[in-house]
């Protein structure tokens, strides 16, 4: 990802947007005995379209920004979202999306990973009331509405942010087009 | 160049867990009034009114899936409410005959002065934001301490309770959820039970635990739970007396508890709360 001022602000915008619909719209919204969390879809998609570190930073103010406004544990939930990110980051890095199919699945995965590591340091830091298994639920759910909202949302994120990825098909090919491989066409 | 790359992100990500770890132990070790805790109330507090005004252009579309939510609901609960609309009506006509007999023989005065809840003030709220995590059952609401609001306010919606103001700012407040794991209110069981603490049980908020239960009677199944409000100077009670708090379902004995615990069903749908009520002031 290229990051120029415009586009560090169209993230920036991005993320903020999220966790203002997480807290006002989804979380209001029970489903499956859940709430779907539109946080670490947008934060993996980062990942997947400008890579580890895009994904590790937008993950931690993502999280920042969720514990301030509800006054929970600072930095609990930026080290969940960033663990998502920077695993989708790295991801990005090795592979490319070859399928569309990709990064919905990918974003189910990670969306349960970083629920799973957030509980895991709830865990560690000590509960004091019994825990139900219903928070493996909670997790597979999460995972399932991540990948869900994930269709939808990788396109849109990716629209926002074509004239800053590096590698996207379609930039690439109005490129070619434009002016041929070797500009002949021009 | 390659390597340099790679050093650079692992240097901010090791920065950023760090950054993480100082955040957690910080947030810790330092009290309510701590500048962490500050900067991030002043954050919340920035934030509340774009969760508002969020909350409230994103209000007809949550109405809209809660209404197919509910019609598919409804219909399953229909036949079970027809039949417990019969029972409460043979209950009401029990209970309006014996409390004739009551003021008859004068073994009741007066009524009004004994309802605990007419010394508050109701402050009528909606809900503007909530976590999405099971872990913290938090939400925020759209009234502050100039409406009155202040911290360990008991918040109610038409069923029952549903927490307490845990923090507080000009417009808006934080409320802690009986779910949430920090949560733990005084309660009695109703017709003479006994006292006991309710907790959460985390992950399921269709699920409380009353423990801590004083003296041996056993709580049967169906027996309302209503908090206790405990008047003792030293320890007063955060919430007022009398207020219900759910219907024991099943009662146990775990292996290494002295004592029984039972689980509650909230009246309250902890899960789906879109205006509640704070009661404020109280009883000077």
């Amino acid at each position: 990802m290229i990051f120029t001022p415009r586009i560090l602000l169209t993230v920036s915008l991005i993320v903020f947007v999220s966790v203002l619909l997480q807290l006002s719209f989804f979380s209001q919204l029970p489903l499956l005995g859940s709430v779907a969390n539109v946080v670490p879809v947008v934060v993996v998609t980062m990942g997947l379209l400008g890579g580890a570190l895009p994904g590790a930073v937008s993950g931690f103010f993502a999280g920042l920004l969720l514990d301030s406004a509800l006054g929970t544990t600072l930095g609990v939930t930026s080290l969940a979202l960033m663990a998502g990110g920077y695993l989708a980051g790295r991801w990005r890095e090795g592979y490319d999306v070859v399928s569309s199919l990709v990064p919905p699945l990918l974003t189910g995965l990670l969306t349960g990973v970083s629920a799973a590591i957030y509980a895991a340091m709830q865990l560690m830091l000590g509960v004091d009331a019994p825990v139900s298994l219903l928070v493996l639920r909670e997790i597979a759910a999460q995972a399932l509405f991540g990948a869900l909202l994930a269709i939808p949302l990788f396109p849109l994120v990716r629209r926002l942010l074509r004239p800053a990825l590096v590698q996207d098909g379609r930039v690439v090919r109005r490129r070619v087009g434009r002016g041929g491989i070797l500009g002949a066409a021009g | 160049m390659y390597r340099r790359q790679v050093r650079r992100r692992r240097a901010v990500l090791v920065l950023l867990v760090v950054a993480c770890l100082v955040l957690i132990s910080t947030h810790f070790s330092e009290g309510e009034s701590g500048p962490l805790h500050s900067a991030q109330n002043g954050i919340g507090s920035v934030l509340s009114p774009l969760e508002d005004g969020a909350n409230q252009a994103l209000k007809p579309f949550r109405d809209l899936v809660n209404w197919f939510d509910e019609t598919f609901a409804a219909r399953g609960e229909n036949e079970d409410l027809r039949a417990e609309v019969q029972d409460l009506r043979l209950q009401l006509t029990e209970a309006e005959e014996e409390l004739a007999a009551g003021l008859e023989r004068g073994k009741i005065a007066k009524i009004a002065d004994a309802d605990p809840l007419a010394a508050y003030t109701v402050v009528d709220a909606s809900v503007s934001a909530r976590s999405a995590s099971t872990w913290n059952q938090i939400m925020r609401i759209d009234k502050g301490s100039s409406d009155g609001v202040a911290v360990d306010d008991a918040v109610v919606d038409g069923d029952g309770l549903v927490g307490r103001v845990s923090a507080v700012d000009g417009g808006s407040a934080r409320v802690t959820l009986l779910s949430d794991q920090e949560s733990s209110v005084t309660a009695k069981v109703l017709e003479g039970g006994p006292l006991g603490v309710v907790g959460p049980v985390v992950g399921d908020p269709k699920d409380l635990l009353l423990g801590l239960i004083q003296g041996d009677d056993e709580v049967k199944p169906g027996a309302g739970v209503i908090t206790a409000g405990i008047d003792d100077p030293s320890l007063p009670s955060r919430y007022p007396a009398g207020i219900p708090i759910g219907e024991a379902r099943e009662s146990q004995v775990g292996e290494q508890e002295l004592r029984q615990q039972v689980h509650i069903t909230p009246y309250a749908d902890l899960t789906n709360l879109d205006s509640v009520a704070v009661l404020t002031g109280g009883p000077s």
